[in-house]
């Protein structure tokens, strides 16, 4: 599965801009499918059939998508504005580079010498007007040539194993979701299992609205990643949970209060199988249960997320434990599901 | 000279104030093919000498800096590493910076930062501090400290690559670049006579307190001096009144660090070369080596020649290469109009 998640974080898909890693997953996943189909909003919904026939029964749900740029001005000097396309701290921003558009042009987020900085200017962090993309270009015309507004830029960053048993990369969030999902794929399932890779997460979770309408399980487990910040410094409270701990199971987070039965079905999944777990200690943040959940009549939810540090930032670092204990813990909720079923 | 391809080469290697080694053996081994000597000195800096044949010829002293700043790990909290500063970080660069621990063997690290979605609008319009951050490196406690012991240097991870068609962009171009056009002007200079003993210098420690650059200058002993280094480019959130554009050619310094003769020749060669450059004013301190090189020994005749760079002590730091072609150009120029008459500087 590493493999597999190395891959995809080579991809880029900044929300919006979701091709390159729905292609990727469409060549993955076309084997196994016994149905597959993009929408409007560029989910990749892919059906396998299982031992059970369950039909719409239950639901597995990860993000294409990730956090990053977009071109919305070319100076006269041939310098980029952008906006931020999800939630991104700026000051992660800085000097880092960027890759932009289809031919991905490299380009840096500049900003001025710090000697040319006076003391109070230091102290704050750039305002996100203020910031530019510098792709080398000497005026508009030669930036004309090479990238055009509305395009999107990902940042760079290598992925590779980090530390001890860690793993560093771009857009783990969410391609850690995607990676299990594709896993499963291969696998042969207990019972009917829908996929649904959806599309821009993070600019308000659009693309799960048309996902849960048009497959409207009755049950959905959203494979996703959240916010550690086991930091030195850090008040313990706001610490959320740390990788490394197991698959974090959530009650309850920014968006979404989950089903209670699911969740204590995954707590107990993971205790008698000998899975490490953890909740978020902190509530914060959201995904793309609140949409499904809401949809139609309603659907049940649960999320399983991987922790990782330094989320919606170019370098995120996860477990690799953590990310073969999610899929572990999948499979096992797979196998229940089907079980009740029968 | 393929700027591309040896400030690829240079820049990629570590060498923050103080641990330059791999950056130094780089340096010699390029200077070696274009001088007939080379060593270090006792501060680690690299010396290249071509010798002009003629008894007691005057020595000129051409320096470019092979230190890059960066940071040192101070002490270990839960696995985590504190660390300062090795010269002018600018603090905005490190939050989710990629770095390398120079540990043997070196380790990658990564400067922790929070998540947006538990922080505050305020707390995110804030630039933190030094002190206020930590590198992770992965590593539990105990792997942390055996690992990567505290005083361990880190500099930030990656080299140089082009960006557009001219520019060169990545780390440690301040002063690589420097010490890259060195090697061009050497390049230019090579099977030519010369009126004067060149020492090619690629000093240590210039980010922190010049050591590297005031000791090979006491004992080389130059007579005259050219410092190369890194001004200010444009940039769109800089003030024009404080920068050089890109692309505008070499900046000549002109002010107290600047011997009038050498500056005065410098424009007139670019002028009769036709080589584009601009002049920088500077009131006092060049803040390059030429600065305590001024007042080695009995005092040397320095001047400043310096290459635009945008986003300086950042790992995005970009210059132009035909800036870098031309300060080449005109080193190489002002090498060859210091025949006999250097005698009388």
């Amino acid at each position: 599965m590493l493999n597999a998640l190395k891959q995809l974080c080579l991809l880029n898909g900044v929300s919006g801009d979701e091709d390159e890693v729905r292609r990727y997953l469409i060549g993955r996943a076309e084997p196994h499918a016994s149905r597959l189909s993009t929408d409007a909003l560029g989910n990749l919904i892919v059906l396998k059939k299982g031992r059970r026939s369950a039909g719409n029964r239950v639901m597995l749900c990860a993000h294409m998508d990730e956090v990053g740029v977009i071109v919305t001005r070319i100076t006269e000097e041939g310098f980029l504005k952008f906006d931020f396309v999800g939630g991104v701290d700026r000051r992660v921003a800085v000097g880092k580079p960027v890759v932009i558009g289809p031919n991905r042009v490299p380009g840096v987020i500049g900003l001025k010498a710090v000697h040319l900085t006076g003391r109070e200017e230091r102290k704050k962090a750039p305002k996100t007007d203020s910031l530019y993309l510098d792709i080398g270009a000497k005026d508009k015309k030669s930036a004309e040539e090479r990238v055009a507004l509305g395009d999107y830029g990902a940042f760079v960053c290598e992925p590779e194993e980090f530390g001890e048993g860690l793993f560093k990369a771009r857009a783990i969030d969410d391609r850690v979701g995607c990676a299990v999902m594709l896993k499963l794929l291969e696998e042969e399932l207990p019972l009917d299992v829908t996929f649904a890779f959806t599309a821009q997460e993070e600019v308000g979770t659009r693309g799960a609205f048309g996902a849960a309408f048009s497959v409207t399980p009755e049950i959905a487990l959203v494979l996703e990643t959240t916010t550690a910040a086991d930091l030195p410094g850090v008040e313990s409270h706001r610490r959320v949970c740390a990788p490394g701990r197991g698959p974090v199971i959530s009650y309850m987070d920014g968006a979404s209060i989950y089903d209670r039965e699911l969740f204590e079905t995954l707590c107990r999944l993971s205790e008698k199988n000998g899975i490490p777990w953890q909740t978020k200690e902190y509530i914060a943040g959201g995904n793309d249960a609140r949409t499904i959940q809401r949809t139609k009549a309603g659907v049940r939810v649960a999320a399983l997320s991987a922790a990782v540090r330094y989320l919606h930032a170019p370098a995120g670092v996860g477990s690799t434990a953590d990310f073969e204990n999610m899929l572990k813990l999948t499979r096992l909720f797979l196998a229940e599901i089907a079980e009740r079923s029968e | 000279m393929n700027y591309e391809q040896t400030l690829g080469r240079l820049c990629a290697l570590s060498g923050p104030s103080g641990f330059e080694g791999e950056a130094a053996r780089a340096a010699a081994e390029l200077l070696r093919p274009l001088t007939d000597e080379v060593y270090f000195t006792r501060t680690g800096s690299v010396v290249g000498v071509r010798r002009c044949g003629r008894e007691k010829a005057r020595r000129l002293l051409l320096d470019a800096h092979l230190d890059e700043i960066g940071l040192i790990v101070t002490g270990h909290e839960e696995g985590f590493l504190r660390f300062a500063a090795l010269g002018g970080v600018d603090p905005r660069m490190l939050p989710d910076r990629e770095v390398v621990l120079l540990a043997d063997p070196p380790v990658y690290g990564v400067v922790a930062c929070m998540p947006p979605h538990i922080q505050t609008a305020e707390d995110m319009d804030k630039s933190l501090p030094v002190k206020d951050l930590v590198m992770d490196a992965g590593l539990s406690r105990e792997e942390a400290e055996r690992r990567i012991p505290v005083g361990t240097p880190a500099v930030y991870r990656g080299g140089c690559a082009p960006l557009g068609e001219q520019l060169l962009c990545g780390k440690a171009l301040d002063d690589r670049a420097g010490f890259a056009v060195l090697l061009d002007a050497l390049e230019r200079l090579q099977g030519e006579k010369l009126g004067v003993d060149l020492y090619v210098l690629g000093s240590t420690q210039e980010e922190t307190h010049s050591s590297g650059a005031v000791t090979a200058a006491y004992e080389i002993a130059p007579h005259l001096c050219v410092a190369v280094d890194v001004t200010h480019g444009d940039s769109p959130d800089a003030s024009k009144n404080e920068t050089f554009p890109l692309g505008g050619g070499p900046v000549i310094g002109v002010g107290p660090n600047c011997a009038r003769l050498l500056s005065d020749r410098l424009k007139q060669l670019a002028r009769e070369e036709d080589i584009p450059c601009q002049i920088e004013v500077m009131a006092g301190s060049s803040g390059t080596n030429a600065w305590p090189i001024q007042i080695s020994r009995e005092g040397v005749a320095t001047a400043v020649l310096s290459v635009p760079e945008r986003y300086m002590h950042t790992p995005v730091e970009t210059v132009c290469r035909q800036d870098l072609e031309n300060a080449a150009r005109l080193l190489a120029a002002l090498v060859r109009s210091l025949g006999e008459e250097a005698e009388r500087c």
